[in-house]
């Protein structure tokens, strides 16, 4: 056919009209729509093979088992595990929202770094890890040819026994400074009260999966106590079934109506700093009822009853210091708790079968008071719930081989003689073994900072202390600072130079024994990742650092790299037999296993048991029959100790030195002597002028605000009510009593004014707060971090004045006065 | 200046004059683009609208000035439908007070949902079921069909009608007026009816609930109902508006007094039904869903006197006014009525939409409150600052009152 | 139009337990992590900030020491009965699937009228006021493929991890098998709630637990009386916090006493134990 004029039009024309009979225009207008909104700005996530990754997650020390989603080499989602002891199948937000630590980069260290703008402003520059490792070992290597290799230090933010913290140590020691601080946490407390009354080493061991009574003096077990994953799974289960029927009751005693105070069967709240009162009230009436473990307290334990000692002095025993001093009327006055109460809880704690009282202040990542903790542990020793089934348990310690013994060079050993700053271990500071505070007060009040050179190690004291901000100031001073942390958190930002380490998801690290778990478990945490930027495991920068100081110092480190060092020392956990390296969730490890050691190892070699570690992440050791009271107890009384020994002799040895007078007084101790080796109730003292301050502050912890060094996740500001956090006001939580005496209204923006410093905050009405108490969030307020993170509310540490908590020196952080003056 | 676009044998302001008084409503319109702008670039984040708050002051613009817009129809029925002559003086300002409206309306949802882009899937993946595509889809004709109806009024300028296509075109499309007004009117009523569907449907939310016949809540009919019974009072606001400005008489009170006549009726006709509205939902949903009548007036600032004002104030109050002859023959009262009446229309609209939204139905959830941003004002504004330059342009170069000569003789 | 889907095969829900719940918020994080739900710097504005799933801070209000607070953990209710916001949908971009129950959000259809917003009583629906996932942070890293991102002026909603039943379904078939198991499909956050407080299955299934639980006089449901019948239930042994669950006219809320459920007494508190 000829195309003509004619036709072609007729084809154009037909063929426009044939076209809009077909779906094409609308096909293609509907494309067009949805390709307009392919903005390069709203990203498509690449796929690829899907996998998982079995770790454990070490954001705290609770240490949860954690299954990594992958696509590819990219994490995509973190979830809790079924197949490790600790967290059947959850974990808490902090845990779950870890990717955002791994991959928000704002938040990270790229590499190593070196300061260029002012201290904390937060600009650095990157360098090489040569450059880092010369200019931190040249620092130190100066300081050690001057012979004053004291002035290292170290703020080591790793629970204790971890090797990573056991290799910090081991540096400070060969190059020959004794002042190798830790910040405070509820394991100080445990570990020197533990110490004091049972003589043992163990960590705190409650089996509360086993109890039907569980008695909690401040801890927060639904706010992150312990390992959250284990708790809350504990709290599942406690609730399974006709709650008409439920077997295990939870009381929990705590001024705020927490989610734990809320949650529980009971709540009492008693005024801040009383728990110890109260629990004595309650050992009162145990006592005078008769009801008692009497066997428990006749044969193994001591102290109770009023007794002589050799040089024929009389002391008055825990029985007739109880019976005097704490009668439930007497404890009413103290702590505001009725004693018809009081009566109720001592009734249920002794009806009960298998009851633990448990002793905390909020989350793990704060100390408690020493004698509080004794008070509680005496609940304990009279109902007998020590070394018994849904007690308090006694476990052997983790059988973890020590690393070989370390020779120090001339230089260290005149170095490790000079005191520690924070006179921790000294006459006055008997138990404790590190001081922060004290440092911090040393350094503070110098007119040229004793510390030369600070190490920090997984820590960011400058924002969790409870010290009125005087880390930071402590840090000002303090000529040259190396900050190993992965983040840019407030420390950090103060620092010459940043070694930073890897995050947990890149990196292998082990978790020793999390907080409060019944049983001995040594968990492996592995890279999921690969590291995603030029950063080292803390681990491996400590043994390349120690070869770059001198010879001497890298002679301690003989091995070639961290992982070798998690071999040697998990070579003890081979050779003392008996562990599990896999976990089978229809046999919990809390359940009582056969008699004996418990199962059969699943390994014959120490290299299939570290495989079995390294695939499972875990190696652990079911709990097993109560032990034999033969050799139970360490103390010198070889006895479960009411009143310690220790303690006297603490006393009589300082005595001897100066009087018993300044003694007690420089111990913080204002009863008699023999009182001062039993728990007991001492008010704090305040020194300042409740006329002023007519109020009291307590900083409270959130679940869903990771509280330590950790930053927390952006996500999690999703779970942050609005009467929490609003834009960048943080708010207090005071009861409407308390306000109205102030004229407040919800919202209201006022000043919270403490002889440390003021914040500024938003006013919440809470019915939960207790009259005369301002509760503040601990976990807002960074100055550090990216915009998720930072200039959001306040932290309440920042005009906390802490006391010092007698005995053990630890600070008193729950006690702050303070005043509200309205903005 | 531009003398030869003006009507023949009328009189108008200078071009200068004219300049001036168009700069306000151009800087509305300014205000109106920037805000647009800002909207359609940077997204909803500039209004304060929030997931509460979903309709907010745009809606609320959008369901008042549709409804005072149903002028147009209702005029157009009457005077085309049921053939009321003495309404012609006033059809030509009503349909394009309709226009206005409409194409405001519009403009201002067009920036209202989030995906302007996919705006025609609501034709393209119509939900049947949804009050709103009802809506759309009405309206959307309906705007159509008012711009048919407007055409014809552009042709009447003086130098268009001079092009002899045109004129004949014009003059056959008006015509046939009488079918558009019809499809108008049947449009319009669906629509109406639909605007107030949309609320009536939500029955999870119980301050909007309505039951209804069939799948219609009352809420339909009641929308429909007020709506012409407002839309000729803010015809004769508007015309009263343009006689204040130009200070002459344009519409002979004849018209006005039969379009306020016929109001009155709707209106005492609403509030009756309104009433039994009230009153039946007041004992029958909202004990039905364990709620009382208060509890939607305890938060903020919304409280009963809200309802009074609409009820007694701006409803029985006008109604009552415009149904006493001698009431409304006052210049004064008849202006106030209708005021009255606008407003009354305006405020139920406004509680369907905010008051719906913003008192929370789980009883442990928490009150909002919202104050709309300058970019959501200043859309709202374009469209008053729309309406007046296109109207006053109306006046100007068009004939819209037929018997403006004839009040307003020129004497030379 | 069918109304309910009592026809379909399976109807998934879920069963949350109130005095389990600790309210510590893994759900919440688990369900941004698990859906790509955007994050923001400022996320104390509750107003405009996602929350797929989100938690109610109730209390029983009454003063020191007896206040209790608790949690609400609130996903979409995906009402079983003529959905609100479903029947509004301009766009036909939600839909209730009849054979699972799910009501589903399309986001590249829906048009960001926010009708669906206004319909839902739940405040389960949330719409996207802005661009998000700043890509220079490299926070797009941790994003999965299994869900899209969403663009802004969009409304999105718990889909009940619609993605983890097409993985499951993907499994079972993989292993031919019709049927997918009780707990081989759950929900993101049934999965990660650490007190176990979450039962996520069929309700169509008698033998599933969640079949079980819902006949329990303690189990409610939130506005139950407006109609919507969602498949979200609630439990709780507490008294104040069954009555939060919906609007009562005073003497409505008659308290469960003593009824009995699977053979046993159960009696309710007025709340925790009195001291």
């Amino acid at each position: 056919m000829k195309l003509t004029r004619r036709n072609f039009i007729a084809a154009v024309i037909g063929g426009v009209a044939g076209i809009q009979a077909t779906p094409l225009p609308w096909k293609i207008t509907d494309d067009i729509a949805i390709w307009t909104q392919n903005w390069p700005w709203v990203p498509v996530p690449s796929t690829g093979e899907f996998s998982d990754v079995s770790s454990v997650c070490n954001l705290c020390p609770g240490g949860c088992g954690i299954a990594v989603k992958k696509v590819d080499e990219r994490a995509i989602k973190i979830e809790g595990r079924t197949d490790y002891p600790v967290n059947p199948g959850g974990v808490c937000p902090v845990g779950m929202g870890g990717l955002q630590l791994l991959y928000d980069e704002s938040l990270r260290f790229t590499g190593p770094m070196k300061r260029v703008g002012l201290r904390g402003a937060g600009q650095f520059t990157e360098i090489s890890w040569g450059e880092a490792f010369d200019m931190v070992a040249g620092r130190i290597s100066g300081l050690r040819k001057k012979g004053t290799p004291e002035a290292i230090a170290a703020v080591d933010g790793n629970p204790e026994g971890t090797t990573v913290s056991v290799l910090i140590k081991r540096l400070m020691r060969a190059m020959g400074s004794p002042n190798y601080v830790r910040p405070p946490s509820i394991n100080d407390t445990y570990r020197m009260g533990n110490l004091l009354m049972q003589g043992t080493l163990t960590p705190m061991a409650y089996d509360l999966e086993n109890s039907d009574y569980v008695l909690s003096f401040g801890a927060g077990l639904l706010e992150g106590w312990g390992a959250p994953g284990r708790v809350m799974n504990a709290w599942g289960m406690w609730h399974d079934g006709n709650p008409a029927k439920k077997k295990t009751r939870i009381v929990q005693v705590e001024s705020r109506a927490s989610n734990t105070a809320s949650k529980a069967d009971m709540w009492v709240a008693p005024r801040p700093g009383t728990d110890g009162a109260l629990a004595l009230g309650i050992a009162h009436v145990i006592i005078k009822s008769g009801q008692y473990d009497s066997r428990f307290v006749s044969d193994h334990s001591s102290g109770f009853e009023d007794g002589r000692s050799l040089d024929g002095v009389n002391h008055i025993g825990f029985k007739t210091l109880v019976l005097e001093k704490y009668s439930p009327e007497q404890v009413a006055k103290i702590t505001g708790v009725s004693p018809k109460t009081i009566v109720s809880l001592a009734k249920g704690f002794v009806s009960a079968k298998t009851p633990v009282a448990v002793y905390g202040k909020g989350k793990d990542s704060l100390n408690g008071s020493l004698y509080e903790f004794m008070a509680v542990q005496s609940l304990n020793a009279l109902k007998g719930s020590i070394n018994r089934s849904g007690g308090v348990l006694l476990p052997d310690p983790i059988p973890l081989s020590n690393l070989p013994l370390l020779e120090v060079d001339a230089v260290a050993s005149k170095g490790l003689k000079t005191p520690r700053l924070d006179q921790a271990g000294t006459m006055r500071y008997p138990f404790s073994d590190s001081l922060i505070n004290n440092f911090t007060e040393v350094i503070k009040k110098s007119s040229k900072s004793p510390v030369d050179t600070l190490l920090v190690f997984s820590a960011n004291p400058f924002f969790t202390l409870p010290d009125g901000g005087g880390f930071k100031r402590a840090l000002e001073k303090i000529p040259f600072i190396v900050s190993f942390s992965p983040y840019r958190d407030e420390t950090a930002n103060m620092a010459e130079l940043i070694l930073p380490d890897s995050t947990y998801l890149e990196k292998v690290d082990d978790i020793v024994w999390p907080t409060g778990l019944q049983y001995p478990l040594y968990g492996l945490s592995k890279p999921v990742v690969e590291p995603l930027y030029n950063t080292k495991n803390s681990g491996d920068t400590v043994i390349e650092l120690s070869r770059a100081i001198d010879e001497s110092v890298g002679s301690a480190f003989p091995w070639e790299n961290f992982e070798e060092v998690l071999q040697v020392r998990a070579k003890g956990l081979f050779d003392a037999g008996g562990g599990l390296v896999s976990y089978d969730p229809d046999t919990p490890a809390w359940q009582r296993q056969t008699a004996g050691n418990g199962p059969k190892p699943e390994y014959e070699s120490f290299d299939e048991m570290w495989e079995g570690i390294q695939s499972g992440g875990m190696w652990y050791r079911p709990v097993s029959s109560p032990r034999s009271w033969k050799g139970l107890f360490n103390t010198p009384s070889g006895k479960f100790e009411f009143s310690s020994k220790l303690i006297a002799q603490a006393i009589e040895n300082y005595s001897n030195k100066i009087s018993k007078k300044a003694a007690l007084k420089n111990m913080g101790i204002a009863v008699t002597d023999d009182e001062a080796c039993m728990a007991h109730y001492e008010a704090p003292k305040t020194g300042s002028d409740s006329s002023v301050y007519p109020l009291r502050m307590l900083p409270y912890e959130m679940i869903n605000l990771a509280s330590g060094w950790i930053p927390s996740p952006p996500f999690l500001y999703k779970t942050i009510f609005e009467n929490q956090l609003l834009k960048d006001k943080s708010f207090a939580a005071i009861n409407p009593k308390t306000a109205a005496r102030y004229n407040l209204k919800e919202g209201a923006l006022v000043a919270v004014k403490s002889p440390a410093g003021e914040v500024q905050v938003r006013i919440n009405l809470s019915e939960g707060a207790m009259p005369g108490i301002v509760y503040l969030p601990l976990g807002f307020g960074h100055t550090a971090y990216d915009e998720f993170l930072k200039d959001k509310g306040v932290n309440p540490n920042n005009i906390v004045q802490a006391g010092q908590d007698p005995i053990s020196g630890y600070p008193v952080w729950w006690d702050t006065p303070v005043k509200i003056v309205r903005v | 200046m531009d003398s030869p676009l003006l009507p023949h044998g009328v009189k108008r302001c200078s071009t200068w004059a004219f300049f001036f008084w168009t700069l306000p409503w151009l800087a509305l319109l300014a205000w109106g683009g920037l805000s647009a702008f800002l909207c359609l670039w940077k997204g909803l984040n500039q209004t304060n609208m929030s997931n509460i708050f979903a309709f907010a002051l745009w809606i609320v613009f959008d369901l008042a000035i549709i409804a005072l817009g149903a002028g147009a129809f209702f005029t157009g029925f009457l005077t085309y439908v049921m053939g009321q002559k003495e309404l012609k003086n006033i059809i030509k300002p009503a349909v394009i007070i309709g226009f206005i409206c409409y194409s405001g309306a519009i403009a201002m949802l067009g920036i209202d949902i989030g995906q302007p882009i996919r705006g025609w899937f609501i034709f393209w993946h119509a939900n049947i079921h949804s009050m709103l595509v009802e809506v759309s889809f009405c309206i959307t004709a309906y705007l159509m069909v008012l711009a048919i109806e407007f055409i014809p009024i552009i042709l009447e300028n003086r130098k268009l009608e001079e092009i002899k296509e045109l004129r004949i075109f014009g003059h056959n499309l008006h015509e046939i007026m009488a079918v558009f007004a019809a499809t108008g009117t049947f449009l319009s009523f669906f629509h109406q009816g639909s605007l107030g569907g949309m609320f009536g449907v939500m029955y999870a939310r119980p301050f909007a609930a309505r039951e209804g016949f069939y799948i219609w809540p009352w809420t339909f009919f009641l929308f429909v109902l007020s709506a012409i019974a407002c839309g000729p009072c803010f015809t004769i606001l508007c015309t009263k508006l343009t006689e204040f400005f130009a200070r002459k008489k344009l519409v002979p009170d004849s018209a006005i007094q039969l379009l306020a006549k016929i109001s009155a009726w709707l209106l005492s006709f609403y509030m009756v039904l309104k009433i039994f509205d009230y009153l039946g939902w007041m004992y029958g949903i909202v004990p039905r869903s364990g709620l009382t009548f208060e509890s939607f007036f305890r938060e903020g600032p919304y409280g009963v006197y809200l309802v009074v004002a609409e009820m007694i104030f701006c409803g029985i109050l006008p109604a009552i006014i415009l149904m006493t002859p001698k009431a409304r023959q006052n210049q004064g009262l008849l202006i106030t009525a209708c005021l009255l009446n606008c407003t009354g229309i305006v405020l139920n609209r406004f509680l369907f939409i905010i008051v719906t939204l913003a008192i929370p139905v789980m009883p442990f959830d928490r009150f909002w409150s919202y104050l709309p941003t300058w970019q959501e004002w200043g859309i709202g504004m374009a469209v008053v600052g729309y309406g007046f330059l296109l109207f006053s342009a109306a006046y100007r170069y068009l004939p819209i009152f037929p018997k403006e000569r004839e009040l307003n003789p020129i004497t030379e | 139009m069918k109304k309910s889907n009592d026809h379909g095969k399976y109807k998934y829900g879920m069963v949350i337990d109130i005095d389990k719940c600790t309210g510590c918020g893994t759900c919440m994080v688990a369900c941004a992590a698990e859906n790509n739900v955007a994050v923001r710097a400022d996320q104390s504005d509750k107003e405009r900030t996602i929350t797929w799933m989100r938690l109610y801070k109730i209390s029983n209000g009454k003063e020191f020491p007896h206040t209790e607070v608790s949690y609400f953990p609130r996903p979409c209710m995906h009402c079983d009965h003529h959905p609100p916001c479903v029947s509004v949908c301009v766009a036909t971009a939600t839909k209730l699937d009849f054979n699972t129950g799910i009501v589903s959000q399309i986001y590249t259809r829906c048009i960001g009228c926010r009708y669906c917003q206004a319909a839902c009583p739940y405040g389960a629906r949330y719409f996207n006021w802005w661009d998000v996932f700043p890509q220079d942070k490299g926070m797009d890293r941790y994003l999965t493929p299994e869900v899209s991102p969403r663009m802004r002026g969009v409304v999105e909603k718990c889909t009940f991890c619609h993605q983890r039943l097409m993985g499951a379904k993907t499994l079972a078939y993989a292993e031919d098998r019709q049927e997918i198991e009780e707990g081989e499909y759950v929900t993101a956050c049934t999965e990660a709630c650490p007190a176990q407080a979450i039962t996520f299955g069929d309700l169509n299934n008698p033998e599933h637990e969640v079949s079980k639980l819902i006949k329990h006089p303690f189990t409610f449901r939130l506005l139950e009386r407006i109609g919507t019948d969602p498949k979200v239930y609630y439990h709780s042994s507490r008294d104040w916090i069954r009555k939060l669950g919906d609007n009562f006219l005073p003497g409505e809320y008659t308290p469960v006493v003593n009824k009995t459920w699977a053979e046993e007494e159960w009696s309710t508190k007025p709340g925790r134990d009195e001291f």
